[in-house]
């Protein structure tokens, strides 16, 4: 039975929440991007403002916007 | 269709540009301009976006492929690193291996820590 009284109770309902918030992105390869969510679509294409790229912990690149495709993502985090 | 998609955005936060609702939009915004393109398989990108549709299958110009190659070296077990470049006039690009997508930041390209 649908508990209609719960809140946040789907992921999109997560993701529309954290838009605009600072996020980590990690994707299937382990490179992980930090950026502020600037939006994404149900593909969880994601556009990504002030991106800093990771590869095992070191910043390789900074951009300013950046666009990944969703298929390559592994997963979305909010952070402080 | 990516015209319906069930990830709806409601009021728009204060850190989003207006033009930019849709992370695909963000793309259209550079059409016609400099673009970088994170390949599959270490490959990267650089040309003119003439054209793209929803599955990011894209139409570059001027292109200049980077192709990054790692091997360990057999005895040392030292990282050898190569790269290798090459130029084409026009590529069409497959959108299945798009990982990411970013315009330069300027002219001359992103800053690269």
């Amino acid at each position: 039975m649908a508990d209609v009284a719960t809140p946040k109770k789907t992921p999109t309902d997560f993701l529309n929440v954290i838009l605009g918030q600072s996020v980590v992105v990690k994707l299937n390869s382990g490179i992980v991007y930090k950026g502020v969510l600037a939006c994404l679509d149900g593909y969880m294409n994601i556009a990504l403002e002030q991106t800093e790229e990771y590869a095992n912990g070191q910043l390789k690149n900074k951009y300013g916007d950046a666009f990944i495709r969703g298929n390559n993502v592994l997963y979305i985090s909010a952070t402080e | 269709m990516a015209d319906s998609t069930p990830v709806d955005v409601p009021a728009a936060p204060a850190t989003a540009t207006h033009s930019v609702e849709q992370p695909l939009d963000l793309v259209r915004l550079s059409l016609d301009e400099n673009v970088y393109v994170k390949l599959r398989g270490d490959r990267e990108l650089r040309g003119k976006l003439h054209a793209f549709d929803q599955h990011l299958n894209m139409v570059l110009g001027d292109v200049e492929e980077n192709i990054t190659n790692v091997e360990l070296h057999p005895e040392t077990k030292e990282e050898v690193v190569t790269t290798a470049t090459r130029r084409v006039d026009m590529l069409f690009v497959r959108g299945d291996g798009v990982i990411l997508w970013y315009k330069p930041i300027g002219s001359s390209g992103a800053t690269v820590v």
